[in-house]
């Protein structure tokens, strides 16, 4: 795999600059197809990809819109068909494979994978992968948080054949769509993915036809070295080096408090660049494990971040070198439950966002918040039939503080930056729920030099229903999103709800899964910031000013968080203005009391919250202490774990 | 007696005047610069120098930048927004995506509105349309009176699920212009009736912050005009492919947003269809960018998804084009990767290809044209002239020396890379839109269309290529073949299984009277009417609906359901005969027929004319003596083997070895690239 082409008989300059973009454009009109032609309301907001590959299922080319979280694994699914199906594989057929012990991600995404033939001769692959509606399991959208392994989970697919040499399997599509809560979609999907990837294979037969066979094939393998080339002259040029960090998993349910660590350790040496996950928590009796293939994954997605203009194909994986221990969170394996293996993911993602950030501080970002996903399932009672609905849902969230630039706001998670949010009136329609509010969080965007992105809250009121349970699959309860370079963190995420008929809403936390909810409740998720950049005691006063007035802050976190005080003009206008003296007086007396908040006995900490004196963003942002948000009790371990990271990226770099 | 006609497109660079005499069809073209401060004094500029009487004149089109260029510079009046309560954010959240996926320092653009311009009323519409929360008129009149305080000029009012219910919507109109009588509003229940919040409000938020600038300029112009003796309506083009009056744009400002891409659209399907072909693709090719363009059966593709930033959609249909970055200027470079790529970076008009001798060292297609014999060393009548050993020091430096090629291999090379993107975008416009580029006509133009057209088309085995007779100002004929024309759509969410024939006529009959009512408003004798309807639909279960024309009276929804089978068939390759079908909108397209002259045609008589000189011109790797012609000597009939060049003011024709070309009636240059 790392034997680079032979000078001898390379391509002209000219045929490969077109073979090269017609790889690409093949692969985004798959996607066009798949977008225009989908069932699955998840693939229609753009959770899928597409990919060309060469004969030995190597990436040629992958879509550039495709989402973060199918990069660098679409080659081993093709290369798990191959090893079922090499030599009986004929033009017109079609596999489906969605096994993440083969190297997928998780059982939702299901990749049809179609063989390209010249004649008689295999020359690629061409293949679609989309996150289906549902695929049984015990919870509809196959997302249990409590399932231990994956005959819970989901139906798992592996190599089958759905078209054999272009006739319809309707036996083995029907058995897969027959164990989904969903079988119609599950058709229309399968169709859909299908005539995707025959666009690619039309689109590679013409370009075989136009500059034949050895230039196609060849043209595959230069594109791969191509990548190659430019992402190891970029490595070789930095400074050899390690570097080292950890990010956590909130807790393993089944045991106390403790937050789960995944470390680790980057190695540059020359050309090659190594990532080793020792130390790493073993998996957990959540589904938020991750197997190898994903892990992979989220290692390309975090470094393609920062090698944002070069194009995706196995080239790119080639100077990559992993190491992690068995069975731990990052290199689960059959049947440990995987289906939430975004978790990990994410934060392999923002650790080495951090470790980059000191290799490219012009690319720095600090973390961004974690991806939340709703699943409410029961039966409709707005029309006669009772008809089953499955609600769910993810929002936006803020991405974290920039070098010189405040985050993202409102931005999907990092993990699929092509998803879409969806519209509250698609959600009305089709469930009984009505939104009571969509909007910016106020105070939610990590304080820095650079703040955070803001979040958001999204409050609904579940209507006419019955038999009704929800599900809620997040994290950072307790790992909050976290600043770099002296920034701050933004807000523990989790979900609370307020019973119809009640006055006070309860607090359910980030995960938990079959909760029964009724007519007349009303549900709200806010979502994270992102982490600050900086010390926030350095932010331009007018910037807070600005803020503000846009109602991205309060006039009281402006001033607990950044030491700004702001007088209030005209509130009809939206003036204010900043009370300079104040502010020089205020950032004073944090500047001499912060470190001692952020080491005060964290059982102190508790009691103020208890009492209410503090709130949540207090205990995070000022003290460095995480709590059970609902009773106030201290989570000793976990707020060790916190502080630990809390003096490394933040205290450290105050002055 | 009024027997000119007149069509004004104002680009960035330059201003074109298209001046028709309706008894012969004679054309004669004006260019003066643009004046981007104030577009109107260019015009009145042209029409001075033209010598053109507007008392003569029956009919002033005009294609704008002015609403594209105030979205893109955000040189807006204070505008404002009223949601309902708990979603002010909408447009801001939007679907949350972004463009560059990767590159976390590219931010999305926020709202043309900010958020402290965007307030709230307590009111509530549920999806099925019940008032569930009344419009708190107390509330109302408070946001109204701090928008007076805020001095606004424009307010978008955007409910949710008003397009099922548009009454809290109107309410709310209704009080705001009791507070503000002289201020423009727009509502999301008129503007864009259909579900999903961020593209009905993004489309109204558009409305509203262009309509003070539109409008003003509008007035401004039809003003003017009218001092000056015109005594017709100013028809304004719109990103439909068709005309609007002043009192249109009053309520559909955001339909000009566009304007000036549509008219080269307009323009490449009108010569394909007075040429003979129906089925014509659009390559407009200038200095930085290449606008490609379909139209099959005589009619433009249109779409719904575009937006002038990404993020904020405008959902009014609009011509599809699809914009790349390869022009004229278009720079070669050798990425780390050691391949050799062209664009999207551009020279600019300034400083320009290096020919200019204005300091650009980097090879443009411009020089690697010029390095190849393919253009000559003067442009535009002699005013510019180019500078080779520049393109030449630039050829090799650029491309010749990293890649070790010879100099015109290098020249070649650019090229060559350049048309094969420019191929690309048109197989995403066609065959991945399941039209086989062999059944069509190119039609090139702009500066640099002519001069790569026939070579994209042979890539793409399109077998004709037309070069119609002033390459650098088609779009201003665009703007003077248009009919007036306007798009009504309603929501219709309903399985075909469970819809009634007559269900679907009584929804049609509705748009049609407020279609008509807007023609009528325009001044369009009921006579002059044409209504076409579509009717949108999807396999149940899909996301996205496929359009599909509908009879005049529906009496078979079967017929439909076949049609959109048929329909998906071609555009997806494959068709599910055996699904469920649902119905998801119907539209009414409404056109208000402008009389049409018709372009001067002259008696063809076949001759071999004589070139004007020769000169070496390389192609495939091999100098050529080609034969050099000038357009303005080409008569009808006149048929020109390749290798040759045709040189004009504002363009020039490549013909390579191996094709023919002739010119037809209407002095267009038409090349047969099969031979």
């Amino acid at each position: 795999m790392d034997k680079k082409t032979q000078d001898t008989d390379r391509l002209d300059p000219v045929t490969f600059e077109v073979l090269k973009n017609s790889f690409i454009t093949s692969v985004d009109q798959m996607a066009e197809q798949m977008l225009r032609t989908c069932y699955s309301f998840v693939i229609y907001n753009r959770d899928f990809s597409n990919a060309l590959h060469d004969a030995e299922g190597n990436s040629v080319a992958q879509g550039n819109q495709d989402i973060a979280v199918h990069v660098g694994t679409l080659h081993f699914t093709c290369k798990d068909v191959i090893r079922v199906f090499s030599g009986e594989m004929l033009p017109g057929d079609v596999y489906a494979i969605n096994d993440p012990y083969a190297g997928g991600t998780h059982f939702s995404d299901v990749r049809l994978v179609r063989p390209i033939f010249d004649d008689d001769d295999l020359i690629g692959f061409s293949q679609s992968n989309g996150h289906w509606s549902d695929l049984g399991g015990s919870v509809p959208g196959s997302f249990d948080v409590s399932a231990r392994d994956m005959f819970r989970e989901a139906v798992r697919i592996t190599p089958v054949r759905l078209f054999r040499a272009g006739e319809f399997c309707h036996d083995v599509a029907n058995m897969i769509a027959q164990n989904t809560r969903d079988p119609a979609s599950i058709i229309g999907d399968i169709h859909s993915q299908a005539g995707a990837t025959a666009v690619a294979e039309r689109e590679i037969q013409r370009l075989v036809r136009k500059y034949g066979k050895d230039q196609v094939l060849q043209g595959m393998r230069e594109v791969q070295d191509y990548v190659e080339t430019a992402v190891r002259n970029r490595i070789a040029a930095l400074p050899d080096g390690e570097w080292e960090t950890v990010d956590y998993i909130d807790r393993d349910p089944a045991k106390g408090e403790g937050m789960i660590p995944i470390r680790i350790r980057m190695t540059i040496k020359g050309d090659r660049i190594t990532y080793d996950f020792e130390g790493s928590h073993p998996t957990i009796s959540s589904i938020y494990n991750s197997a190898p293939g994903a892990t992979f994954s989220a290692v390309v997605a975090g470094m393609k971040t920062f090698f944002p203009d070069l194009p995706l194909n196995s080239g790119f994986y080639r100077m990559i070198d992993i190491k992690a221990p068995e069975n731990s969170v990052v290199s689960a394996a059959w049947p440990v439950a995987v289906t939430g293996f975004l978790m990990p993911f994410e934060k392999i993602m923002n650790a080495i966002f951090e470790m980059w950030s000191q290799i490219m501080p012009d690319k720095a970002i600090a973390c961004a918040f974690n991806l939340e996903y709703l699943l409410a399932g029961g039966r409709d009672l707005r029309s006669p039939e009772k008809p089953i609905f499955m609600f769910y849902e993810w929002l936006p969230g803020g991405w974290g503080g920039r070098n010189g630039k405040d985050g993202s706001d409102v931005t999907t998670a990092c993990f699929g930056t092509g998803l879409m949010s969806q519209p509250n009136e698609g959600n009305e329609r089709v469930n009984p729920t009505r939104t009571v509010e969509f909007q910016i969080l106020r105070d939610s965007a990590g304080p820095g030099k650079w703040r955070g992105g803001a979040g958001v809250q999204k409050t609904s009121i579940l209507l006419d229903s019955e038999d009704a349970v929800m599900s809620y699959i997040c994290d950072r309860e307790r790992a909050v999103v976290w600043g770099i370079e002296g920034g701050l963190p933004s807000m523990p995420h989790g979900l609370s709800i307020r019973r119809s008929g009640e006055k006070e809403a309860k607090w359910l936390g980030s995960v938990f899964s079959d909760y029964p909810v009724h007519t007349g409740d009303e549900f709200a998720r806010p979502t994270a910031g992102g982490g600050g950049y900086g010390d926030p005691l350095e932010r331009d006063p007018q910037a807070v000013c600005d803020d503000v007035a846009s109602d991205y802050v309060s006039l009281e976190r402006a001033a607990k968080d950044y030491g700004v005080v702001l007088k209030e003009l005209d509130a009809d206008l939206c003036e204010f203005e900043v009370d300079l003296s104040a502010t020089e007086k205020l950032r004073g007396e944090i500047r001499a009391k912060r470190k001692q908040w952020a080491r005060m006995p964290a059982e102190d900490v508790a009691i103020l919250y208890r009492k209410g004196e503090i709130d949540s963003l207090d205990a995070v942002r000022r003290y460095a202490t995480i709590l059970d948000w609902e009773t106030g009790e201290l989570l000793e371990k976990t707020t060790a774990q916190f502080r630990e990271s809390f003096e490394r990226r933040t205290v450290s770099h105050w002055t | 007696m009024e027997h000119t006609r007149v069509a004004v497109d104002v680009g960035g660079t330059f201003t074109d005047i298209c001046i028709m005499d309706e008894t012969s069809g004679a054309i004669r073209i004006e260019k003066i610069a643009s004046t981007p401060d104030d577009p109107m004094r260019a015009i009145m500029d042209g029409i001075e120098i033209g010598k053109i009487d507007l008392a003569g004149v029956s009919m002033f089109s005009h294609g704008t930048t002015v609403a594209t260029n105030a979205l893109i510079t955000r040189n807006l009046p204070r505008c404002a927004m009223i949601c309902t309560e708990g979603f002010r954010d909408v447009v801001e959240i939007r679907r949350a995506n972004k463009e560059d996926l990767w590159d976390t320092y590219k931010d999305v653009a926020k709202p043309y509105i900010p958020r402290r311009d965007r307030l709230t009323v307590r009111e509530r519409v549920d999806a099925e349309g019940k008032i569930i929360e009344p419009l708190d008129e107390a509330g109302a009149r408070r946001v109204g009176e701090i928008l007076k305080k805020r001095d606004v000029k424009s307010v978008a009012i955007c409910f949710m699920n008003s397009y099922v219910n548009p009454e809290n919507e109107r309410r709310m109109r209704d009080i705001l212009k009791e507070i503000m009588p002289d201020i423009a509003i727009s509502i999301s229940a008129e503007i864009m009736p259909e579900i999903f919040e961020h593209e009905r409000f993004s489309t109204t938020m558009a409305n509203a912050v262009v309509s003070p600038v539109v409008v003003d300029y509008v007035s401004r112009l039809s003003e003017r005009l009218k001092e000056e003796g015109y005594e017709r309506d100013l028809l304004l083009l719109h990103t439909g492919g068709g005309v609007m009056t002043p009192n249109a744009v009053r309520d559909f400002a955001a339909r000009l947003a566009g304007s000036g891409i549509a008219a080269g659209a307009i323009a490449s399907r009108f010569i394909g269809n007075l040429c003979g072909y129906p089925n014509t693709i659009g390559f407009d090719m200038g200095g930085t960018s290449t606008d490609v363009s379909v139209s099959y059966q005589g009619e433009s593709r249109i779409t719904k998804d575009w937006y002038i930033e990404y993020g904020f959609p405008i959902r009014f249909p609009s011509i599809e084009v699809l914009t790349i970055g390869a022009g004229g200027g278009s720079l070669a470079w050798r990425d780390e990767g050691g391949s050799l790529r062209n664009g999207p970076q551009s020279a600019g008009a300034y400083p320009g290809p290096a020919c200019y001798r204005n300091g650009n060292e980097i090879a443009t297609n411009t020089d690697a044209n010029l390095v190849l014999g393919r253009l000559g060393t003067t442009l535009a009548g002699g005013k510019l002239t180019l500078d080779p050993a520049l393109s030449e020091t630039a050829v090799r430096s650029t491309v010749a020396e990293p890649f070790g090629m010879e100099l015109h291999e290098a020249a070649e090379a650019i090229i060559r890379v350049a048309n094969a993107n420019m191929a690309n975008a048109v197989r995403l416009l066609s065959i991945s839109r399941g039209y086989d580029p062999r059944d069509f006509a190119l039609c090139a133009f702009g500066g640099a269309g002519a001069l790569h057209g026939a070579a994209v088309a042979k890539e793409l085995s399109i077998p004709t290529v037309i070069v119609p007779l002033n390459p650098g100002v088609t779009s201003a004929l665009g703007c003077l073949l248009v009919d007036i024309q306007h798009d009504f759509s309603d929501s219709f969410m309903k399985p075909v299984a469970s819809t009634r024939p007559e269900e679907l006529e009584t929804a049609f009959r509705r748009i049609e009277r407020e279609a008509m009512a807007q023609l009528k408003h325009e001044g369009v004798a009921d006579s002059d009417m044409i209504l076409s309807r579509t009717v949108e639909m999807m396999y149940k279960g899909q996301w996205r609906s496929l359009q599909v024309p509908a009879p005049a009276e529906i009496t078979d929804i079967g017929e439909l359901v076949k049609a959109f089978h048929a329909h998906h068939q071609r555009e997806y390759n494959y068709a599910r005969e055996d699904a469920e079908v649902s119905l998801f909108r119907v539209a009414v397209k409404a056109v208000g027929v402008v009389p049409k002259a018709e372009l001067q045609k002259h008696p063809v008589e076949r001759h071999r004319p004589e070139p004007t000189g020769q000169r070496q011109v390389w192609f495939g790797n091999k100098g050529h003596e080609a034969a050099i012609y000038q357009r303005d000597d080409l008569k009808a009939g006149a048929m020109i083997d390749g290798p040759a060049i045709v040189e004009q003011f504002d363009a020039t024709t490549v013909i390579p070895p191996g094709m023919s070309a002739e010119v037809d009636g209407y002095f267009n240059i038409r090349i047969n690239t099969q031979g």
